[in-house]
């Protein structure tokens, strides 16, 4: 019996996710058929869009060894510089790459003193979190500032396209556009080589810091275009958006999608799978009127539960 | 006569198809000191580990005080009395030399709260009857190296070690603190407790040890006492009879001291202040020089910062009349230089990735095109080093891990020729390695060199100096003493040269 399982057991172990995905839509929908109606499903990938466009830029990071915990108060700080510059009657391009140019500039922060002076990435993002938080609450004070008069603005997070709305299909792009990166540029390369061997990749001519300046800049970056839908979806830009708990979410969709942080082996598109595990898990629990405080403690266990189940299958 | 305190007999161990250690007998009794002795890969490391329980043998038996010893255990081979000294410190250094002595097993009174007089009346006595002189309230980590050596020491002896292995101890200390350890060790052999020196430092097996050990290829080739034996007799035991023999009039005729004539690399005073002073050498277009000498020269040390991965203090590089400065890896690669590590694992390969991928890996750029990977590129390239290195199995989607050492160090070698840089450099080129990849790795090397190369090959090998050298320099305690051509030297003069005391 063990024996006929064993190898069966081998070859479905690289779709594990995707089993666990699948089986728990079932269970879902087993308990609650409302689970399946388009619009719930329509709904997870709503939620997660925003997770998931900042667990798809962290990859490349965590890949390396390293993480980012500082996308909350980045999200935060770039929807109040776009909200800032738009208010400042700048045409609608400006206020986006205004907030996009915030979160590269904190991530080539982060990636110049981890790669210059070899600080742990968590010791120098857990500051970068501090001041950018800081820094907020500085420009934009304890309000919340509402954005009225600009419709295309708002449309990014709040409209939507043939019934589908455009955060879904900003997930869709940006995790395309990672995707793309890791495999058909050498950057995907470069940065699996600084995962499996550091040292090696400096002695094979590697400019290793160069790749981390990039990384922690694609990392902000997308905490930076989460923060600008975040806004236009909710119509208000706030010092306090992307409250404590974003970055262990994102850390934690990108660990699911079988991303070591240890580094070494990892992969963007499987992150998107990481990502829409968390969210299957999510709307199911809230769909079967799971209290918040018990779907906590379940969300840590199948964490848990699936790290554990990776990691012996790696044996 | 008493049990031997330790004693192995038959001791094999295979990884995959390669014999690290071939039925090895070793044999220590109370109060002895053995020097273990043996070049890089002879199995000296593959037999500590065995000792120390970390890896169990293949096939053999061991027994410590007479009583039959499990292998791969190694808390039980603690608790039997086979302490271990590495080279690197295993000390807490900001805990207190009575702590790191009682680490992990501190005496307890009731309610596990630990009894910290029973803890220093224990050690005091320990020390006074090793006569060991260390204040057990410094911190570990501001003690001079030699003083860690001791708290190491004494850690070991607090658990009762009968036996002691002692890996390079002397790695990291300056000479008159090496007579201190040694002293340590004669009170230690004085009390009964055995000890295995682990040392390429030939003055200090002849200094403190009574017997030695020679392994060459897993296999023990002699045992002696120590006093029947002189320095020269132990280099050439270490390095092999067989190759003074047969290889030398075969590659004699193949030898091309000075290559075609040109320079490639002129090194000029090349100084890095306390590791290696004024190296003066140059090398030309087309030859092998070699440079040989025992561990701890500084050959590795001189080599890395030939390519810009250590920094230099002073002296001169030149490539083809060019002065270069080798300020990284990347600024040596951009002037020609290429540099084949000697740890594969550790500063060579990415071993969770692909060969492929590992094969391109200095020379990414060029299968770039309008910012993308030609993927299809990057594989002909790929499978055309494979054919032309003969790796095996010929798979570039293969993760490196997967290979046998002399496959994966095929891919080491190949990811650098296919730079083609002129000067390629390479660290030990064959630790680890079967005899076979051996010689396609040298029939690699004369190519490249026919090729019009100029390749420097630091190796304590002699029998692969004698075979691939066109040229040898002799490296010792950081400087070169001796630059010779490989038709004109004899081994015994080589063997003289690096046994030499500075």
């Amino acid at each position: 019996m063990i024996a006929t399982f064993a190898p069966v057991a081998r070859r479905l172990a690289p779709h594990a996710l995707v089993l666990a995905i699948l089986l728990f839509i079932a269970a879902f929908s087993f308990l609650q058929p409302a689970f399946l109606k388009p619009e719930n499903l329509i709904g997870i990938l709503r939620q997660v869009s925003l997770i998931g466009i900042m667990a798809v830029c962290m990859t490349f990071v965590i890949m390396t060894g390293g993480v980012d915990l500082s996308v909350g108060p980045v999200l935060a700080i770039s929807g109040l510089a776009a909200f800032f510059t738009l208010e400042a009657g700048w045409p609608l391009p400006i206020g986006i790459a205004a907030g996009i140019a915030v979160g590269v500039a904190v991530g080539l922060a982060n990636g110049f003193l981890i790669a210059a002076f070899g600080l742990p990435p968590i010791i120098v993002t857990l500051a970068m979190l501090s001041i950018v938080r800081g820094t907020a609450l500085i420009a934009g004070g304890p309000d919340l500032h509402a954005i009225r008069g600009h419709d295309s603005y708002t449309f990014i997070g709040a409209g939507s396209l043939w019934g589908i709305p455009m955060p879904i299909f900003l997930f869709g792009a940006v995790a395309a556009a990672v995707i793309f990166l890791q495999f058909a540029t050498p950057l995907g390369v470069r940065v699996a080589a600084i995962g499996d061997n550091e040292r090696a990749a400096r002695l094979s001519g590697h400019r290793v810091w160069a790749t981390k300046l990039v990384i922690y800049a694609l990392s902000s970056a997308g905490a930076a275009f989460a923060g600008i839908i975040q806004t236009t979806q909710v119509h208000t830009a706030a010092a306090t958006y992307g409250e404590f708990g974003t970055e262990l979410d994102v850390i934690a969709a990108v660990v699911l999608g079988g991303t070591s942080l240890s580094g070494g082996h990892g992969s963007a598109a499987r992150t998107v799978l990481g990502v829409l595990f968390l969210g299957v898990i999510n709307s199911g629990m809230n769909i079967l009127n799971v209290p918040i405080d018990s779907q906590l403690i379940a969300k840590g266990v199948l964490i848990a539960a699936a790290l554990a189940a990776a990691e012996r299958a790696k044996h | 006569m008493a049990d031997p305190a330790l004693e192995a007999r038959g001791l094999t161990k295979r990884y995959g198809d390669f014999v690290a250690l071939n039925n090895v007998d070793f044999r220590l009794q109370r109060g002895e000191v053995r020097a273990l002795i043996g070049s890089n890969g002879a199995g000296k490391s593959t037999l500590i580990k065995i000792l120390t329980g970390a890896v169990a043998p293949t096939a053999g038996v061991m027994r410590l005080n007479g009583e039959a010893a499990p292998f791969g255990d190694p808390g039980e081979m603690i608790r039997r009395g086979v302490g271990c000294i590495y080279q690197h410190s295993n000390l807490a250094p900001a805990m207190t030399v009575l702590d790191n002595i009682f680490l992990g097993r501190q005496p307890t009174r009731g309610f596990g709260l630990v009894d910290r007089r029973r803890q220093r009346r224990e050690a005091t006595a320990l020390l006074a009857h090793y006569g060991v002189d260390l204040d057990l309230d410094a911190a570990a980590g501001a003690l001079p190296t030699v003083k860690q050596k001791e708290v190491e020491i004494m850690k070991a002896l607090a658990l009762d070690a009968s036996v002691l292995l002692m890996d390079e101890p002397t790695g990291w200390l300056a000479a008159t603190d090496v007579r201190r350890l040694h002293d340590t060790i004669r009170q230690l052999k004085s009390r009964g407790v055995g000890v295995v020196y682990i040392s390429h430092m030939l003055d200090e097996i002849f200094s403190v040890c009574d017997t030695m050990t020679i392994l060459r290829d897993g296999v023990v080739v002699a045992e002696s006492d120590v006093a029947a034996v002189t320095r020269t007799d132990v280099v050439r035991l270490m390095v092999g009879e067989r190759l003074a023999k047969e290889s030398g009039e075969a590659a004699a005729a193949a030898r091309r001291p000075r290559g075609d004539g040109r320079v490639r690399l002129a090194v000029r005073d090349f100084t890095r202040r306390g590791v290696f002073q004024n190296i003066s050498f140059d090398l030309h277009a087309g030859e092998i020089l070699c440079i040989t000498g025992l561990i701890g020269s500084k050959r590795t040390e001189l080599l890395r910062a030939l390519f810009g991965a250590d920094p230099h203090d002073e002296g001169r590089v030149e490539i083809d009349d060019r002065l270069i400065r080798p300020r990284s890896p990347a600024s040596a690669m951009a002037e020609g230089l290429g540099l084949v590590p000697e740890d594969r694992h550790r500063d060579g390969l990415m071993l969770g990735m692909s060969v492929a991928e590992n094969l391109v890996m200095t020379t990414l750029a060029r299968f770039v095109r309008v910012g993308l990977l030609d993927r299809g590129a990057v594989r002909a390239a790929a499978a055309k080093s494979i054919d032309a290195l003969g790796v095996q199995p010929r798979d570039g989607r293969r993760a490196t891990r997967l290979l046998s050492g002399g496959n994966q160090q095929k891919v080491l070698v190949g990811k650098w020729l296919n730079r083609r840089p002129e000067v390629l450099i390479l660290d030990e080129p064959t630790v680890g390695v079967d005899v076979g990849a051996k010689a396609e790795i040298y029939a690699i090397l004369r190519a490249e060199r026919d090729r019009g190369t100029a390749v420097l090959v630091v190796s304590s090998d002699l029998e692969e100096v004698m075979t691939i050298a066109d040229r040898i320099g002799v490296m010792a305690s950081g400087r070169l003493t001796a630059i010779h051509d490989a038709t004109d030297v004899t081994l015994s003069r080589l063997v003289a040269e690096i046994g030499a005391e500075p």
